[in-house]
């Protein structure tokens, strides 16, 4: 049954699992749409559709895959048509003709709608019973009645108890290039055991159990040891520059899967322009004096902290080999490449993970020397869920 | 259980038709209802209701950062075996006495149908989730230390809610039956409100839920203020005995819709 539909929904981008389809199906079987349009739609959204953000896909696919099929309750185009005004305004000063529409109830009307669409043909505006613009009538929009059917138009008072056609969901909509989860999954890999941290014995030893009981001449003495915690500490730096915009979901997908991963004992993130000189700043505005010094970052964090850096790695020479080559703060005495060189000698394990890279965006060939000198600087990964996997590997391996 | 019991909302709880519905079709399907939505738009409440409506007991299983799958089914109290095997007093070769089981246990293990709400799944590990797949599929589990299985007599209805602050695992999306609880439109949230107020001065909520819904299209409003705040914000200006008409200018008692300093300051700026 609707096995188009299936394949329209697959079309619009939904993943629709056969499981779910089966389950309609199920639902069918078991009589829940109860033989209406509108309730199918409801029950094929709760079990196919997931997540708010995939509504405004089942919507697009339902309106085509269903635009065909005459529901009882569905409008003739001619009568949309005319109803399509723009700029209309509500009739609000008017509080008599208000007042005389009786709220009627929600079947009534409905039963009312059907009977006014078998008999109308021509246009109507104000009014009290056919379906029209302005008016008392249930029917239509722009009116003042508190309890009608509102077909066409833009929603104003939303009153109307069934609003057809509306993609209410649209906002909620956002198409990932990456699912975040699939980061997270990665970043998972990122852990390093250790009960040498300094926190209380919540947990029962079994062997010193055993063997302290035994010394003791068979009575119960019992011993309990550290709980292992993961080890792992971070230091993120994102390059903020201009060339990164069209990455920054990306990066703040990165961002994101970072801080809520919640196994790290320590996150420390910081922001460059383009290339890292004497200074990070604090916040991704890269704001001048809304900085820390690279040498207060070494200060604060040890040789073991793993250091990811997330940048495209795109810059004129100049800007990584001139002493002077900072054109939005200072050089502070070293050339952007020196001062890539000391962190690279600081830190035990750094990664650079590169938007750019998977993408094969063509460069000019004084960025290409740049992102090549970086490169072989560091061990530079493409930002892709294997390309973080590559470089989680990278940080977690001995040598 | 007869087929025509169905959940039309309780007293103090309003459920949209779609809710209704949502939950209807969980209880036919037997699977379980995964319900999202801002904080404050009822989540919770929800099982509540069902459980009211339907007159079923209510297992609340809160999960915790630290929760493990494991807890919700049973937890083997080793120490307290060692304990009385040193001290006595006890049959220590009936280890069935030292398996306490966990809320999902105790749902199962229940003769009667009932409901059990796994509440803020999302707040738990990320493989949490997969690890409850078995259980929530055939609504059964095993004690490897008594040899036993615990199979629900009747099958739990479960609510799952999450506050969408990680993603959930698509194995697992792919079994349950998914509701959005949208933000209340002022219409539903006068039904609403009037649910949990005998009596109401029509002025006073009129100018309370048009400041409140303009406090909620203020877009740099942070944390945006939900129903429960709204109705705890009506309880103080009718507690205080506040003037309905100086409520859109002055805002009493904005502390009580509003939680973040920042937010406060936002407000304060933009207000008339």
């Amino acid at each position: 049954m609707f096995t188009g539909f299936f394949y329209t929904l697959k079309n619009k981008g939904l993943d629709v699992s056969t499981t779910e389809w089966l389950t309609l199906h199920d639902a069918l079987d078991k009589g829940l749409a109860h033989s209406s349009l509108e309730e199918f739609y409801y029950l094929g959204r709760m079990i196919l559709v997931k997540r708010e953000s995939d509504f405004d896909k089942y919507d697009l696919a339902f309106m085509e895959y269903f635009k065909g099929v005459r529901s009882e309750d569905e409008v003739p185009q001619h009568i949309l048509d005319f109803l399509d005004k723009q700029d209309m305004k509500f009739d609000t000063q008017n509080k008599e003709l208000y007042s005389i529409n009786v709220k009627r109830d929600a079947n009534e009307v409905k039963r009312l709608f059907r009977e006014r669409l078998g008999e109308q043909h021509t246009e109507h505006n104000g009014g009290n019973y056919w379906i029209g613009t302005s008016g008392g009538s249930a029917f239509g929009h722009h009116g003042r009645n508190p309890g009608g059917i509102r077909v066409g138009g833009e929603s104003g008072m939303r009153t109307a108890f069934q609003v057809m056609g509306e993609r209410r969901y649209q906002d909620f909509r956002h198409d990932k290039t990456l699912d975040i989860r699939q980061f997270q999954v990665a970043f998972r890999r990122l852990r390093q055991f250790s009960s040498k941290l300094d926190v209380p014995k919540t947990e029962l030893d079994i062997n010193k159990t055993v063997d302290s009981t035994c010394s003791n001449g068979g009575f119960l003495q019992l011993e309990f040891d550290k709980p292992r915690k993961n080890t792992v500490k971070l230091l993120l730096l994102f390059d903020c520059g201009g060339t990164m915009m069209p990455f920054a979901e990306l990066s703040n997908n990165l961002f994101q899967a970072v801080h809520k991963a919640n196994h790290f004992k320590d996150v420390k993130t910081y922001y460059f322009h383009n290339c890292i000189y004497g200074k990070v700043y604090k916040s991704a505005e890269c704001e001048m004096g809304d900085w820390y010094d690279l040498d207060y970052i070494f200060r604060h964090t040890d040789k073991d902290y793993k250091v990811i850096i997330v940048g495209d790695a795109q810059m004129a020479p100049e800007e990584l080999f001139d002493l002077n080559g900072n054109y939005s703060g200072p050089n502070d005495g070293m050339s952007g490449y020196e001062w890539n060189q000391l962190i690279k000698s600081k830190y035990k394990k750094v990664v650079w993970l590169n938007p750019r890279r998977h993408v094969g965006m063509s460069n000019s060939v004084g960025w290409m020397e740049s992102e090549e000198a970086l490169a072989q600087l560091y061990d530079m990964y493409p930002l892709t869920v294997d390309g973080l996997k590559a470089a989680i590997t990278k940080l977690m391996e001995t040598k | 259980m007869s087929e025509n019991m169905k959940f039309t909302g309780s007293n103090t709880y309003i459920a949209s038709e779609e809710l209704m519905a949502a939950v209807d079709v969980a209880r036919v399907l037997e699977k379980p209802l995964l319900i999202k939505g801002e904080p404050g738009t009822g989540k919770t409440m929800l099982a509540e209701a069902i459980s009211q409506s339907l007159n079923m007991p209510l297992y609340i299983w809160n999960i915790k950062s630290t929760t493990k799958a494991q807890d919700g089914l049973y937890v083997y109290d080793t120490v307290q075996r060692l304990y009385d095997s040193q001290f006595g007093g006890k049959d220590v070769d009936n280890i069935a006495q030292y398996i306490k089981l966990g809320k999902l246990g105790e749902a199962f293990k229940n003769e009667e149908q009932v409901i059990l709400l796994i509440d803020e799944i999302d707040k738990a590990d990320l493989e949490f989730p997969n690890d409850l797949l078995w259980e929530l599929d055939k609504m059964e589990f095993y004690i490897h230390e008594t040899g036993e299985t615990v199979k629900a007599k009747k099958r739990p209805i479960v609510i799952i809610t999450s506050n969408a602050e990680k993603e959930l695992p698509d194995a697992f999306l792919r079994r349950c039956i998914f509701h959005y609880i949208s933000f209340p439109e002022p219409a539903q949230m006068d039904e609403i409100v009037r649910a949990h107020f005998e009596t109401i001065d029509e002025n006073l909520l009129k100018q309370a839920m048009d400041t409140f819904y303009w406090i909620r299209t203020l877009k740099e409003v942070r944390k945006k203020p939900s129903t429960s705040e709204l109705i705890d914000w009506l309880r103080a200006l009718i507690h205080g005995g506040i003037e309905p008409e100086v409520i859109r200018t002055t805002m009493p008692y904005l502390g009580v819709l509003i939680k973040k300093d920042e937010d406060l300051q936002v407000v304060n700026k933009r207000r008339f």
